[in-house]
């Protein structure tokens, strides 16, 4: 099972994006982002707070739709979803 | 025209373009790189679901106040003091469907639209912080 997880902004700099993770099946989204986001400290820490759970104001999507950090834990994931994790916005 | 792209747009094409029959008024909404001391400024985009969610917005907002024409053109790249940010123009059969149209979409955009802004400055970058701490794209 492939997916691709995407890192925006801040993210993005600290732990990459367009990063493709096998993982395997019946992961849940926040393991998949734990994993990805562990390699590098920095990155964890500006996701995850000491607990381990999401930050508060940390975005998750599943291929372009929202998903409530609380839901994270019972979203598995699929082959070919695209994750996207990013700070809030501030465009325009 | 929705779009989300890294080159400057023509304003004034843009604006004789919205004008119909019907239209009355036309409200410009032009964002710019301010002089807050930055040197330049860099913006990001999630590409797919930030054009979708704009198309959204513009359409919500035609149902909404009536428009006859909306276009959003969000810059994204490097940007100098001066450059356009964003550029909005509505039309509309009055003035007061144009100036409430146009404030809803800057507002919609702001408030849940994924794209940074990143200051450059000459002693680093800082990223700048939303307004709001979660957005509404459900």
């Amino acid at each position: 099972m492939k997916v691709r997880v995407r890192f925006f902004a801040r993210f993005r700099e600290l732990l990459g994006t367009d990063i493709v993770a096998e993982p395997p099946p019946g992961t849940a989204l926040d393991a998949l982002v734990r994993e990805i986001a562990g390699k590098k400290k920095e990155g964890y820490d500006a996701i995850f707070d000491e607990k381990g759970a999401f930050r508060e104001f940390v975005i998750l999507m599943r291929n372009g739709k929202r998903v409530e950090a609380s839901d994270a834990g019972k979203t598995v994931i699929t082959d070919g979803d695209e994750i996207a994790v990013f700070p809030p916005v501030s465009g325009g | 025209m929705i779009s989300i792209q890294a080159e400057d747009v023509d304003i004034g094409t843009l604006v004789d373009r919205a004008k119909q029959r019907g239209t009355g008024a036309i409200v410009l909404f032009d964002g710019i790189v301010r002089d807050d001391g930055i040197r330049e400024m860099e913006l990001e985009a999630y590409q797919d679901v930030a054009l979708k969610e704009l198309e959204r917005i513009a359409e919500d907002a035609r149902k909404k106040f009536g428009l006859l024409s909306v276009d959003i053109i969000h810059r994204i790249g490097r940007l100098k003091v001066g450059d356009n940010i964003l550029v909005i123009i509505v039309g509309a059969g009055h003035r007061k469907e144009a100036y409430e149209g146009s404030r809803y979409i800057i507002e919609m955009i702001k408030a849940g639209v994924p794209i940074w802004k990143k200051e450059l400055r000459k002693d680093g970058g800082r990223w700048v912080p939303g307004e709001h701490h979660h957005g509404r794209i459900s």
